[in-house]
């Protein structure tokens, strides 16, 4: 009878100790600003040319195929703010064309559509 | 016996019944809380999403299908005024057009949809563009109130057919209790109603059911925090600091006395006893701006009965000496061969000092006394009436520059104040010092120490009693925070409320000490880079 609570404490200790790592934002594997993004982590890479790529991966990183994916970036550029979508790209890679060169460590927000019609947003 | 069984059968029912309800209406809770976010969402606030960024907090509010936007500045929760706002929904973009200061407006038709729906806010305001993200989520249904579960429930248990049903075993369960009571008329209408009430159909009770309040109303909550919505804040005025630790001079606090500046103030007396006596233009009333060597008054001098005598008495003697000496003179002047030219000059000279004495015991009787502002000032103090005799040496004017006042308070060492000092008054008004001086000798086992009043003046007067705070001793770190930041509360602790989340307050228990005549000094209770309640903190302290 006592292995049942203490089962569900097993459980519930990574959900405490997840969400402490998963919010703090930290450099992804391909060079960008990675954030938690709903169930996944988005890595917004920008280089200060106006294309600009998101890679999205799941809790553990493991790379999700960005296909059926949409994405909407909403950038603060020099006091403006560029609005501008994102397709997939092959692989986990979401890419977009902005109108102006956006600088690495861009601030803004990432609304990611995914393909079963849930909504997330992503905040650099 | 038939009626020991009917009382079980009723019991049993009845405790089958309540232990529905219980399991109902637990039911009903746990569906309510599931998937709520940290803020809990209070069942008489309307949907709310927030959202905030270094610069900026967002409050979204949705209320008949248009979201109200309250925009505040982080820092200091002032309203943002003159924001463009841009609203990214996953449907497309809209633009939010002011309401009043502050607050701003855009139709939500997607939000008819219950579900999550993330927003994104592109705020425009001055020079600063920010990007706030944030989930806004509309209930599914209204969760029934706790007390009319049951009714509810039961309806829903298999459709309208099915609650009627249950309704009218209620009802007959409810005869029957009643009944074995032996109060049958009573208990046929109490059972005619019962089972009525139960078996109302379900929309019915929902349009019984409370709305959702015209106004979000600001609330305590069970566990101390207060949820303050918006526009209440924006009523309150409430306001706020980000506390930061800083290292400040450790303060005492003394008491004193606003007094005139030595060289900017002054007595008007008179040097003379004798009548007063308007100048031209008529006594001058108090508050009147003078310059230094303004006449305020004459003083007429008054001779006595027997002084007057005398004077009469020198005059007449004067008068004839004069006509001897000047008889004398004439003579002499007139056979100046035969007299020496020293006898007709002495002659002279008496002649000419006597006459010099008569006349100046005539204008003593005469001219009055001019009494001139010595400095530039107002008129602090009259005392001048017409015709008042007056004493010599008394105080008819007191001149006073108001923009040049001291401050002299009692203190135990003289080293005190010398880095800086400021005052409050009684009014909460504060003021700015600067040493001058200390005494030597002890006034009441306590050292008189001169400050300088350099900002603040206005409304200041002197005998005005003030507590002046003057630095002393090692400084201290901590955080200092105004003073009307700290509220009693109801147990008599001081406590400061932060604001943790856009609409949400925490208390918290601090150590104050004083620091200065506007703030105190936290040094335990607060950590820094917090956001703590300035003004408004006293309303906050009053929700229930």
């Amino acid at each position: 009878m006592i292995f049942r609570p203490l089962a569900s404490a097993l459980i519930a200790l990574p959900l405490l100790a997840t969400p402490l790592l998963a919010h703090e934002p930290g450099t992804g594997a391909h060079g960008g600003v990675r954030v938690d993004a709903g169930h996944y982590h988005a890595e917004l890479v920008a280089d200060g040319t106006p294309a600009v790529s998101l890679y999205l991966s799941d809790g553990s990183d493991k790379p999700v195929p960005a296909d059926g994916f949409k994405a909407n970036a909403i950038l603060v550029v020099d006091g403006k703010a560029q609005r501008f979508p994102l397709s997939p790209a092959g692989g986990s890679r979401l890419a977009g064309t902005a109108p102006v060169a956006i600088p690495k460590g861009v601030k803004g927000v990432v609304q990611i559509s995914a393909p079963d019609g849930a909504t997330t947003q992503a905040k650099y | 016996m038939v009626r020991h069984f009917v009382w079980r059968a009723g019991l049993g029912s009845c405790a089958l019944l309540a232990g529905l309800m219980l399991v109902m209406g637990a039911m009903a809770h746990e569906g309510h809380d599931h998937g709520a976010p940290a803020a809990p969402p209070e069942a008489t606030l309307a949907p709310r999403a927030e959202a905030t960024s270094a610069d900026f907090e967002l409050v979204a509010v949705l209320r008949g299908g248009t979201l109200a936007i309250h925009l505040d500045r982080f820092a200091d929760n002032a309203p943002v005024d003159g924001a463009t706002i841009e609203m990214d929904t996953p449907e497309g973009a809209l633009t939010a057009r002011p309401m009043e200061p502050g607050t701003y407006v855009v139709a939500a038709p997607f939000a008819a949809k219950p579900g999550a729906h993330d927003l994104a806010f592109t705020v425009t305001a001055g020079g600063t563009v920010d990007v706030l993200a944030t989930t806004l989520t509309v209930p599914a249904a209204r969760a029934p109130a706790a007390p009319r579960a049951t009714p509810v429930a039961l309806g829903l248990l298999g459709g309208l057919p099915l609650g009627l049903l249950a309704g009218a075993v209620i009802g007959f369960l409810a005869a029957i209790v009643l009944m074995a009571l032996r109060r049958r008329s009573a208990a046929l209408v109490l059972a005619a109603g019962l089972g009525l009430a139960a078996s109302l159909p379900p929309d019915a009770q929902a349009e019984d059911a409370p709305k959702p309040p015209v106004r979000d109303a600001a609330q305590r909550l069970p566990d101390g925090s207060v949820i303050v919505p918006k526009p209440s804040q924006r009523i309150l005025g409430v306001r706020t600091i980000v506390t930061a630790s800083a290292s400040h001079a450790r303060a005492v606090e003394l008491p004193g006395r606003v007094v005139p500046d030595a060289n900017a103030s002054g007595l008007v007396q008179t040097a003379v006893g004798g009548r007063l006596a308007p100048p031209p233009g008529g006594f001058k009333p108090l508050g009147t701006r003078v310059a230094a060597g303004d006449i305020l008054a004459f003083v007429h001098p008054s001779i006595g009965a027997s002084d007057l005598k005398d004077l009469e008495q020198q005059g007449f003697e004067l008068d004839q000496q004069i006509a001897i000496v000047k008889r004398r003179y004439e003579r002499l002047s007139a056979i100046q061969n035969a007299v020496t030219r020293r006898e007709v000059e002495e002659t002279e000279i008496e002649l000419k000092g006597l006459q010099t004495r008569r006349a100046t015991l005539e204008r003593v009787q005469r001219e009055p006394e001019a009494l001139r502002a010595p400095v530039a000032g107002v008129i602090a103090t009259s005392d001048a009436v017409a015709g008042q005799m007056a004493d010599p040496n008394t105080v008819v004017f007191r001149i006073i520059d108001p923009d040049r006042l001291w401050v002299e308070a009692l203190g135990f060492s003289p080293d005190v104040g010398r880095s800086g000092a400021s005052g409050r008054l009684a009014d909460g008004r504060s003021v700015t010092l600067a040493f001058l001086g200390a005494g030597m000798s002890d006034r009441g086992q306590a050292l008189p120490l001169q400050f300088a009043v350099t900002a603040g003046f206005e409304g200041l007067r002197p005998g005005q009693f003030l507590t002046v705070l003057a630095e002393a001793g090692a400084p201290r770190t901590g955080i200092a925070i105004p003073r009307t930041a700290v509220v009693r509360g109801a147990n008599g602790q001081a406590i400061v409320y932060e604001h943790v989340a856009a609409e949400r307050f925490v208390a918290r228990e601090v150590k104050t000490e004083p620091l200065d005549a506007g703030r105190v000094l936290v040094v335990a209770g607060l950590p820094p880079d917090r956001r703590v309640v300035t003004e408004g903190a006293e309303l906050i302290d009053q929700i229930r």
